[in-house]
């Protein structure tokens, strides 16, 4: 029993102590310790370094943290302890192991940073807590400290008297919420969910003229990725088809607005509104060009099908031979800003533009999906052959759900160019269809709420957060995996129930039963 | 699937498609040939050593496409996902290498009365074997790693939860690598027998064409591994595993294989593969960053896809078929070489269109998407 | 459920620390340096009411700003004073980007306190794309802190941001651009110091006719701005000189292999093959010269190729062929004392990266030091700094003396009328030959 015991949490002593030594072969641990300082009140400018004293918070979170995972939940409060105890010891020997080795660097001058760049004097020595040779037993001692303390922590916050006191309080909320509900009258409640409603969209509508421009352009940024969102979900979460390429019908409703607007390489001036309607046409029938020769196709294929349409239209866009068409790539500049009532757009204009597109599409998509058209989609998606056998034209549906979609890729991309007065080729690759993608996935397949959590989340976030400037692919890749293995219906899954059993449509169900069978809560 | 059976009176839309694909095609294959008839007849403008260069820059580029190509249908063959990460798995080999060659070339080995040689350069086979053997080594295990880590518990969820596990997978190890070693790109220290632009020199028209060392080892390893995988997966007990648990997971769970191995064995083999491709990248191309395995990656993908997912030999003949049309493709057209991969993505679309399985169809199970 | 609270949590750990307000006291390893004297504020006409006399601090920051045209950026007490830099900072040409870094961040330290200010230097990455210069552009015109730029670096990025900063009056004072066009626009914010690729790829022309005796030239470039800018005019040049451009096309950047681009040229049999574009291609089409049937056909590079990249990367391939760089830093004590700082700081070389590490310090530098001469302390302890007459201090840069050169700047925006030099890869090192 015991053995087992010292097995498993070494086993994760080790994992987490490897852990840090990747961490700090990528300048990770300056970071979060420049990110402590800063929380705590002192500024620390790029290229500088935090004091030592912020460097230990980390370790001791991390080792605190490493305590905390290692305590299983059944057992005594000595095994626990225990369990603490030896991971807490084994991650102290991997990074004091790790320490010696980069103790023997400093003494030695001898610089790495040919090979393992992050490894800078000034950064191991503050790894080394400025301790020098000294820092090694140091640093095994705070992991060993702290991996006890984490494990009494961990230990505290499931004593009986914590869950008791969690559970007391759970109860004395829902009692209260009860004794709300039903001291109001009945309309209200019914019609509350829509009050709160109303409540957000008036913050909503207000923030923007208040909060600056940096947060407004970090805001348009988000709203445009849901209304792709809700694009490629129609597409792809509706009807089923497998598109990596909407990139493509992004390009064509952004190109359609700059070219028409700037004064090279056309000099055309049609001015906004006009033009953001012919972005959209163009993107549809981009939409219609995408669809119709490739109708036979299914999942894999379908899928690489659309990423090469999306790269053709990029190197088309770039080429030599299209220059004078499309402005090469040097791009679009200049273009026009739109005028509303006479007034030019300001930031603070764009936004709520932005606000409005939302709404729209957001509608249009509640619309269609429970219209007789959302019904034909889903059913096609459900399972093709019954769909057609029950009359349904797939052809057509699917094509619509394509044009549909590219509508709203049209529109998002087309207030794009405008805001950021300029477009080029690069501002559609095939990152571009990747991020999309991961925004319907990661917030929610077929969830609006999902979508908006998505976007902000993975747009919203990295933008806000410049300090994870350097990490933000980083943990970008990480919060992907992160979140698939964790919670793959998305952050705000749909509600809408999946009555398929088994296959690549029945999204819930699948989960449901995987997650049944890791017996997870 | 969608089969073509007669349905209710809406013969006009069903003709849609019926029209549609053929004239399509018809278009695009005419524009082809007129290119050609133009290229080669009229105009005349290339000669015979120039398209003997061309044809063998082609059959090394797709050489290489097939070799990263062939892990890549390995993993979709067992397991119906796409493995977005195995370009990154293919860089990780990549650096490994390097890694090696560094320490081999700052080793010195004493030879009688002249300069010392470095180790790579005194023992140039040794070097590469050690080099070959560590890459697909480290490769092997990054791509158990992260089987482990990132597939394994997705395995029953729907298709595309694994594919945004693998994007993530795949931005995290680029960027892992890019602050691990930063982005500065680095040189693959061959050792001097096998030095880049060495090689054959054939006369051709009175015109050096120079056949590379590293170009006909390229080409010449990935026959060698295809044909060996293709060997293991039909012949051995491995294979037979593998092909049970591709056609069937849940029957071959209940004639007692464990799926767990034999999927975690796959991914070992596929990244040894990708390990072989990336070292052979490097010692061909010279080239080591932390992005090298997207492009390739995708590129690869296209080959797998073109010669039918999950189909060993199709994978080989698809990177050859890329690379063909990438080098061939802009030259015999007669168009810029910027739009080579718009060449490339038009004809597999077309023949994507006429054969929605790829070339040679997929073989390694029976169909399951 | 216990995963998503602690993602919510992490979450609001990270939102927290970015909202967190800026301290009073900053933290930061600067030598000690005396505060320079407060400059008195510099008006351009008098279109101030107030006589212009040498007012100490206190002048009334309301009537100075008023009348910019751009107004002023305020920077309360606590707050840094925020120079801009948009380059490549990931992907195949990151060496210019993390090289122009290093070298700005060695200037902003070395420039000290200001008035109790601390400069700071923002460094984003804009892929060396105009996408990329764009985005960045509308970031740093979102932050009020934000007084200068010292970039772009590559041309297509400058490009993008340009209009975007013209609007604000943020100034430019860019290191690397050298596309012509750019101080063609009419531009007011807009500076650099490397010369134009017009004066690039006519002295290249020049110099592959007469100095070279090249009478077929083939010209490609990356098919970005720079490349193509820099190929087209040196290939209009050697046409109208007489020569025959043999081929004038494009590749695409990020390749591996460009033997069949070459193989195809080859097939015109060219005596040179003049390359626009930067190390990453330059060094992959030298190597595949020799395998292409260009083994004797001689590569003429630019400033983008050159480096010490190129020499490891090509080795015996890249002997005989030609680069170009902006004249080179003269030895003064000053760089000396740079050039040791880099090296100390960051582990290797300057130059090495690439060559614009001396530019980019003194872009950076001089931008500080227009900012320390139009800018006064208000009453209230904030610094003013009026942006129209920031710009204007810029453009009219006389004689600067700086490690890389001494600048004048002209009405347009270029500073440096000084060609290019030209080099010669011998025996595995550049030699100059002009």
């Amino acid at each position: 029993m015991n053995k087992e015991i010292i097995r498993s949490s070494s086993r994760k002593g080790l994992l987490f102590g490897i852990v840090m030594i990747f961490l700090v072969l990528i300048n990770f641990h300056i970071m979060a310790a420049t990110m402590i300082s800063k929380l705590l009140g002192t500024n620390v400018l790029r290229g500088a370094f935090p004091e030592v004293r912020y460097m230990i918070i980390f370790l001791v979170i991390y080792g605190l943290w490493v305590g905390w995972s290692a305590v299983s939940r059944e057992g005594k409060t000595i095994t626990k302890l225990l369990e603490g105890l030896t991971a807490g010891i084994t991650t102290g020997i991997v990074v004091g192991l790790f320490g010696l080795i980069l103790f023997f660097l400093l003494e030695t001058q001898t610089d790495v940073r040919r090979y393992l760049t992050a490894l800078s004097f000034p950064s191991i020595n503050i790894f080394l807590l400025g301790l020098r040779g000294i820092g090694v037993p140091v640093l095994f001692g705070l992991f060993t400290l702290t991996g006890v303390a984490g494990g009494m922590l961990a230990v505290g916050l499931r004593s009986k008297f914590i869950t008791e006191l969690k559970q007391s309080v759970r109860t004395t909320v829902i009692n209260l919420r009860q004794r709300i509900t039903n001291s109001l009258p009945d309309k209200v409640n019914q019609y509350g969910k829509y009050g709160i409603y109303l409540i957000l969209l008036i913050v909503l509508l207000l923030l923007p003229s208040r909060w600056g421009s940096y947060n407004n352009f970090v805001f348009g940024m988000v709203g445009l990725y849901v209304i792709l969102g809700i694009g490629l979900n129609i597409m792809l979460g509706l009807s089923g088809q497998f598109m990596i390429g909407i990139a493509a019908l992004f390009a064509m409703g952004a190109y359609s607005v700059a070219l028409l607007n700037s004064p090279f390489p056309h000099g055309l001036m049609w001015g906004f509104w006009p033009s953001l309607a012919i972005g959209v046409v163009m993107a549809v029938i981009g939409g219609l060009l995408l669809g119709l020769p490739i109708m036979r196709l299914r999942g894999d294929y379908l899928g690489i099908v659309t990423l090469g349409f999306g790269e053709i239209i990029r190197i088309l866009l770039n080429s030599d031979l299209l220059t004078d068409l499309t402005g090469g790539p040097r791009g679009i500049q200049n273009i026009q800003q739109p005028t509303f009532l006479g007034q030019p757009f300001t930031d603070v204009s764009y936004a709520y533009l932005i606000i409005v597109a939302m709404a729209v599409s957001i509608f249009l998509y509640y619309r269609l999906e429970n219209s007789r058209t959302g019904r034909a989609w889903l059913s096609i998606k459900e399972d093709t052959l019954v769909a057609r056998a029950t009359g349904v034209d797939v052809q057509k549906y699917k094509l619509l759900a394509l044009c549909v979609g590219a509508a709203f890729a049209g529109l998002a991309g087309g207030i794009f160019a405008a805001r950021n007065q300029f477009t080029g080729p690069n501002d559609h690759t095939l990152m571009v269809s990747i991020n999309v993608l991961s925004v319907v996935i990661v917030g929610g397949l077929n969830s609006i709420p999902g979508i908006i959590l998505g976007s902000f989340a993975l747009r919203g976030l990295p933008e806000l957060l410049r300090e994870l400037e350097t990490y933000r692919l980083l943990v970008f890749g990480a919060l992907l995996v992160f979140m698939m293995l964790v919670r793959p219906e998305g952050l705000w899954p749909s509600t809408r129930p999946d009555l398929e059993e088994k296959g690549s449509s029945g999204l819930k169900e699948d989960i449901d039963a995987h997650e049944e069978g890791r017996g997870n809560a | 699937m969608e089969s073509e059976k007669k349905s209710p009176p809406k013969l006009t839309r069903r003709n849609y498609s019926k029209i549609i694909r053929p004239v399509f095609g018809i278009l695009v294959v005419g524009y082809i040939l007129s290119r050609l008839y133009d290229v080669l007849l009229v105009q005349q403008a290339y000669t015979a050593e120039i398209w003997v260069r061309l044809l063998i820059s082609g059959l090394i580029i797709g050489g290489v496409y097939a070799l990263i190509a062939i892990g890549y249908t390995l993993v979709y063959g067992i397991l119906f996902m796409i493995n977005f990460a195995h370009g990154e798995v293919m860089m990780i080999g990549t650096f490994a290498g390097y890694f090696l060659f560094e320490a081999t070339k700052s080793i010195n080995v004493a030879s009688a009365g002249n300069p010392p040689l470095s180790f790579s350069n005194a023992y140039p086979l040794i070097s590469v074997i050690l080099a070959f053997i560590v890459g697909m080594t480290v490769a092997a295990t990054a791509g158990f790693f992260l089987e482990k880590i990132a597939y394994r518990p997705l395995r029953k969820a729907p298709r595309l939860i694994p594919l945004i596990s693998a994007i993530g997978a795949s931005f995290f190890l680029q960027n892992a690598a890019q602050l691990l070693f930063s982005p500065q790109v680095r040189d693959y220290a061959n050792p001097q027998a096998i030095a880049r632009g060495s090689g054959w020199t054939l006369i051709i028209n009175d015109s050096r064409v120079i056949v590379t060392y590293t170009g006909v080892l390229t080409f010449v390893l990935s026959i060698l591994l295809m044909i060996g995988l293709y060997l293991m997966v039909q012949k051995s007990k491995l294979g037979k595993a593998m092909r049970a648990v591709a056609s069937d997971k849940n029957t071959a769970a209940l004639m007692g294989i464990d799926v767990d191995a034999i999927v975690s064995r796959t991914f070992i083999i596929s990244g040894a593969l990708a390990g072989a491709a990336g070292v052979m990248w490097g010692l061909h191309n010279g080239l080591v960053h932390f992005f090298v395995g997207f492009l390739p990656g995708i590129k690869a993908f296209t080959a797998a896809v073109l010669g039918g997912i999950g189909n060993i030999p199709g994978a080989m003949l698809g990177g050859l078929f890329l690379g063909l049309v990438e080098s061939l493709g802009p030259t015999a057209l007669g168009i810029s070489y910027q739009l080579k991969d718009v060449i490339s993505f038009v004809i597999m679309i077309v023949i994507l269109i006429f054969r929605p399985s790829g070339i040679l169809g997929e073989v390694l199970s029976e169909e399951k998407v | 459920m216990k995963s998503r609270f602690l993602v919510l949590a992490l979450i609001l750990v990270m939102v927290l620390s970015a909202c967190a307000p800026r301290a009073e006291e900053p933290v930061v390893e600067v030598p000690a340096v005396e505060e320079p004297v407060v400059e008195e504020p510099v008006v351009e006409e008098p279109v101030v009411e107030e006589p212009v006399v040498e007012e100490p601090a206190g002048e009334d920051p309301m009537e100075i700003c008023d009348n910019d045209d751009y107004g002023c950026a305020v920077i309360a007490p606590g707050q840094t004073i925020k120079i801009g830099m948009g380059s490549p900072m990931t992907g195949g040409n990151a060496a210019f980007g993390i090289d122009a870094e290093q070298s700005g961040l060695i200037a902003v330290e070395d420039a000290g306190l200001f008035n109790g200010f601390q400069f700071e230097l923002i460094a984003e990455d804009d892929g060396g794309t105009p996408e990329g210069g764009a985005a960045v552009a509308n970031k740093f015109a979102a932050d009020p802190t934000i007084v200068g730029v010292a970039g772009h670096l590559f041309s297509g990025a400058t490009f993008a941001a340009l209009p975007i900063y013209e609007e604000i009056g943020i100034p430019m004072l860019s290191p690397s651009a050298t596309n012509p066009d750019l101080t063609r626009q009419g531009s007011r914010v807009f500076n650099r110091v490397p010369f134009t690729d017009e004066a690039q790829g006519n002295a290249a022309a020049n110099y592959m006719y007469n100095e070279l005796g090249f009478r077929k030239v083939a010209f490609l470039h990356d098919g970005q701005d720079y490349g193509k800018g820099l190929a087209e005019i040196a290939a209009a040049t050697f046409e109208s000189l007489g020569g025959e451009v043999v081929e004038l096309m494009g590749i695409t950047p990020g390749e591996a292999d460009y033997s069949p681009v070459l193989s195809t040229i080859a097939a015109k049999d060219p005596d040179a093959l003049y390359f626009g574009g930067y190390t990453q291609e330059g060094v992959v089409l030298t190597n595949n010269m020799k395998t292409s049937g260009l083994e004797d056909v001689v590569f003429f590079g630019c400033d983008g190729t050159f480096g010490v990249d190129f020499l490891t990367r090509t080795g015996a391939n890249g002997e005989g062929t030609y680069h170009a760089t902006p004249r080179t830093p003269p030895e003064t004590p000053e760089k000396d004392a740079f050039d040791t700082a880099y090296q100390t700081r960051w582990g290797q070389a300057p130059g090495e990266l690439s060559p614009f590490s001396w530019n980019s310090y003194d872009t950076t530098t001089m931008l500080i030091k227009m900012v320390e001469e139009v800018s006064f302390v208000g009453s209230d302890g904030s610094l003013y700094i009026p942006r129209g007459a920031l710009v204007d201090a810029v453009r009219e840069l006389a004689n600067y003396i700086g490690i890389s050169g001494t600048y004048t700047c002209a009405p347009v925006g270029d500073c440096n009328v000084e060609g290019p030099t030209f080099w010669i890869v011998e025996n595995g090192e550049f030699v100059a030959v002009n």
